[in-house]
Parts: structure tokens; sequence; C-alpha cells
């Protein structure tokens, strides 16, 4: 098998046994990059000799020598972010971020900047200045966003793991829309400096996307710059919301997430209960409304006369509307907050977890991207959203895990939240479902990343 | 936040007239588009009661938020 082929932390395992060279591993990763990014568009920048030099330099870390892909989202000491946009309304500039920091101090390898959604503002990918990223299962869908060139990276196998965003379920939709498992950590705790927005952002957070759980263990432990350690989800309690998360959700979606739920409670010897969010939907307005005015102070009414024409029209119109959000509903949007905080922590000390499918359809077509609910038919992004804004809203983690494929072939993924801190439980609860269903969804791989060597390699 | 649909124009242009931010004809129309994708809920979390949430002193998103005061 070749190395590249092996999980994120197979590889690590190899280079650190002597049983893979590092440089060979870079080749390797490059030269999978140039054979199957043309049809994907995952990563937007290679940049090889920078590459190499920090493989030359890299320290004896939990990663060493380990190619990884970040997403556009954060300055590099060699190259700005673009945020997949043509133009920022902050300032940017080559720089030390925190997740650059945390990957070279674990001794990675960034082999390439992945692609995203324009402005970070959509669950889709559809729009970006570099063109969408395609879904590695059909290139003829979403690969999910905003982190899409992260996501479609890891699930074409380019690389074993990804740091991209989630500050409304950027990290969580992609995952679920390409079968992988993505962890958006609890606020803070995960590497954040050098963002253009992290001096004003309360909800957004760096996040790991990796094929399984352990890989995102990993690659987590790398970020949050300390172990995540494996612990016992033995007795989860389970909690399940009949709410529009899980109610108004395409019927396989439901189905899969349904098995799934009862999967990881027979696998973990726990127990479900249904539990009550009568804040939900006001809660997901405020997490959008909170996101869209954190920083406003910064923007100057002159900037947005003058936006390049190139950003795209929808985003152009978004960024002069929320200049007339009413400030009654944001101060109704922090109150939400407060309300929502105090919802969940009385609501964890009675379950462990609460689960819901990640997002309520697979993912739609790229030219089109709606999706079919029980409901009718509404946009991806709205969708979407109902279901991934709460953790960003609470600070509270999440992580998003792969439980089936469509008749169609397309990744379904349920979400699984958790109190304040314990993004360890959170992996613990995805290692146990992967478990129970014998690794069948985080093992499964789309048509472009079968070869000859496709078995995994295990623990 | 007047989102009938005879006002809505008129609420975005002069908001953002008064903010000295000009858009033309085709922005003023997804502007408007957008409107109405936000306005419903927006007017609805305001209905929210939420008057006797006493709001969270020294926010902290990465801890589970203090005990109430009695």
């Amino acid at each position: 098998m070749s190395a590249i082929d092996l999980s994120l932390r197979g590889q690590a395992r190899a280079i650190a046994a002597g049983d893979a060279d590092p440089s060979e591993l870079l080749d390797e990763a490059l030269a999978r990059i140039e054979e199957r990014n043309p049809a994907l568009n995952a990563i937007v920048e290679t940049f090889p000799e920078r590459s190499r030099e920090m493989l030359a330099a890299a320290p004896d870390g939990r990663l060493r020598g380990v190619p990884v892909v970040i997403k556009d989202e954060w300055p590099l000491p060699w190259r700005a972010q673009r945020f997949g946009s043509a133009e920022l309304l902050q300032p940017t500039a080559p720089a030390e971020s925190g997740p650059y920091r945390a990957l070279r101090d674990a001794g990675a390898v960034i082999v390439g900047v992945g692609n995203m959604e324009e402005l970070g503002a959509g669950s889709t990918g559809a729009i970006s200045v570099y063109g969408p990223a395609r879904n590695p299962w059909d290139l003829d869908r979403c690969p999910g966003g905003s982190s899409s060139g992260p996501a479609a990276s890891v699930a074409a196998r380019l690389v074993g793991g990804a740091v991209g965003a989630d500050g409304l379920g950027s990290v969580r939709y992609p995952a679920a829309y390409c079968g992988l498992t993505g962890l958006k950590p609890t606020f803070a705790r995960s590497a954040m400096d050098g963002h253009h927005a992290a001096e004003t952002t309360t909800t957004i957070v760096s996040g790991p996307l990796c094929v399984d759980a352990a890989d995102c263990r990993l690659l987590a432990s790398a970020l949050f710059g300390e172990a995540l350690e494996e612990g016992d989800a033995s007795g989860l309690r389970i909690g399940v919301v009949r709410d529009v998360p899980s109610e108004d959700v395409d019927p396989e979606v439901g189905d899969a997430c349904e098995g799934a739920i009862e999967m990881l409670r027979a696998e973990t010897g726990g127990s479900i209960q249904e539990v009550a969010l009568p804040e939900l939907a006001a809660a997901t307005i405020a997490a959008v409304l909170i996101s869209n005015s954190d920083g406003l102070a910064e923007v100057r009414p002159e900037q947005l006369n003058r936006l390049d024409p190139a950003i795209s029209l929808l985003n152009r119109a978004v960024l002069k509307y929320r200049m007339l959000i009413p400030s009654v509903a944001v101060s109704h949007s922090h109150r939400l907050r407060t309300l929502a905080r105090r919802r969940l922590a009385a609501l964890f000390a009675d379950v462990d977890v609460i689960a819901w499918p990640t997002v309520p359809a697979p993912a739609p077509p790229l030219e089109a991207p709606l999706v079919d609910l029980p409901s009718g038919t509404e946009t991806a992004d709205r969708a979407n959203v109902r279901g991934g804004a709460l953790a960003n809203l609470t600070g509270t983690p999440a992580i998003s895990v792969p439980v089936g494929l469509s008749s169609s072939g397309l990744p379904i993924g349920l979400q699984l939240g958790a109190a304040w801190g314990r993004d360890e439980l959170l992996l613990d609860a995805a290692e146990a479902l992967e478990r129970a269903n014998g690794r069948r969804w985080v093992d499964a791989r789309p048509p472009l990343a079968e070869t000859e060597a496709a078995a995994a390699d295990g623990s | 936040m007047d989102d009938a649909p005879d006002r809505g124009d008129e609420f975005i242009a002069s908001g953002l007239a008064s903010l000295g931010i000009e858009a033309d004809e085709t922005e003023l129309a997804v502007i408007a588009g957008v409107h109405k994708v936000f306005a419903p809920p927006i007017r609805e979390l305001v209905e929210f009661d939420v008057e006797s949430v006493t709001p969270e002193p020294n926010l902290d998103l990465s801890q589970a938020p203090p005990p109430e005061k009695a």
C-alpha cells in the first residue's frame, strides 16, 4: 500500500517507525493532488518548496512529516488568506496563524490550501472566487461549505486530514456531504488566532476534517495543543430532539440517523430519551444574526460602495443587507444565546449527547443547491443551518459522523453535540459508532478515490 | 423592519441611503430577496419572550453558563 493511502495516524506511525519516508510521502501527496485535483478543484494552491521547508524543519511532533491541507481562511507565513473571495473587508497579509503554528509545531507539512465558500457565507460550497470545489462522491454535487476544499481533499484521499473552520456549521456540513468525520470544537479550545475575525467572532472555531474519529482526535490534539485522550462512552445517555432538524428531513436521512442512534445506544449499553429545545428555531436565527453582526462595527459604509465586482452578487447583497439588521433583533439574539446556553446546561445534566441529522438531505446539485424535504423544496443553506447553528451560538462542541449512503450513493451524516469541554466524549461516541457498524461508513470511499490498496489500515 | 411586500423595497433603499451605502437596481432586487428570507424569522425572534432572561455576565463561550442568581 502506498503511504498516502494510509490513514492520517497510519502515516504518522509509519514515519515514526521508519517504515515511510516523509519526503516520498510529500511527493506522493503532491502527485495525488496533481492527478485528482483538476476534477475536484479542492486545492486552490500548492507550494512544494514551502512544504519541503516545513518538512526539513519539522519537529518530532505527533504529526511529523504528515501532509495536511488547510482552509483558505487563515494566513500562512507565505500567503494571505483569501476567504474564497475576491476581497475581504478586513486587512489581510501573510502571517503565522494559530492553526499554522499548531500544525508546524506538531511536525505536519501543509501541502495545499483548500477551497472554500465565498466569505464563508454558505453551507454548500457552491460559490467561490476559485470556482466551486466538487464532491468526490458525485462531481456534480455540492461538497458542503464553507470548508468545501478541505472536505473534498480528504474524501478524495489527497491527504489524510485537513483543517477547516466552523462558524455556523462549516466543518460539519461538508463532513456530512463528503462522508467524513468533522469536529466543531468547544469555542476557543482550538487554535484560532490570526484569523481576520479572531478578535470579534463569538462563533468561529478551527476544526479537523478526517476520515474517522481516531484521525480527528489526532489532528484535533494538534489544534488544541493537548492530547485528547481516549475515554469510555459506555452507558451513553443520548438525547433526541423531536423538532425540525430531526423531523423535516429526507426519509433516507431520517432512517439512517435513527438506525445509527439505536446502534450507538446498543454499542455503549446506553439509553435514549427525548429532550426538548423549544427555543431552537429562534436560536437558529439568533446565531445567524450574531454571526453576521460580530465585527460589524469595523465595516465602513464606503467600503461597501467599492466592493470588488468579482464578489458574487448574492454576497454583495448580503454584505449590504446586514447593515440593516435591527438592533432589537441583535439584542434579542444575545438574550436567546443566554437562554439556549442555560437550556443546554440543564439538558446536559440529563443526557451526555444530543443527536440529529447533520444535514436534512444528501448533497444537492451544484447548479441548483436545493433540497426536497417533507415540508417542500428549500434552499440547502436555509435547511442546513437549522441543525448546525446551535453549537456555534452556545459554544458547545459537535461532531458529524458518517452513518450511511443514500440510494443515489451520497453520504449521510449524524450530528452529536455535547456539553462544553466534552469534545473527547464526542470522539469516543463516534468511535463507538464506528465499532457498531463495523467501520462500514468511515471506510467507504468515493469511486474517484478507489485504488488497488483501498483497504483501510485499521486502527 | 417592515417586511410587507410593498414597503420592503422602500425600507431597504432608504435604510441603505441613510447609511450612505449605494446599491444599483440589481443589487436592490437581490437585497429584497435576502430580506424576504430573513424578515419572517427575525420577526419571530423579536416576538420571542426573552424579557425574563437576564443577560449572562462576563460571557465565556468556552464554559457552561454560571448558575442563575435567585
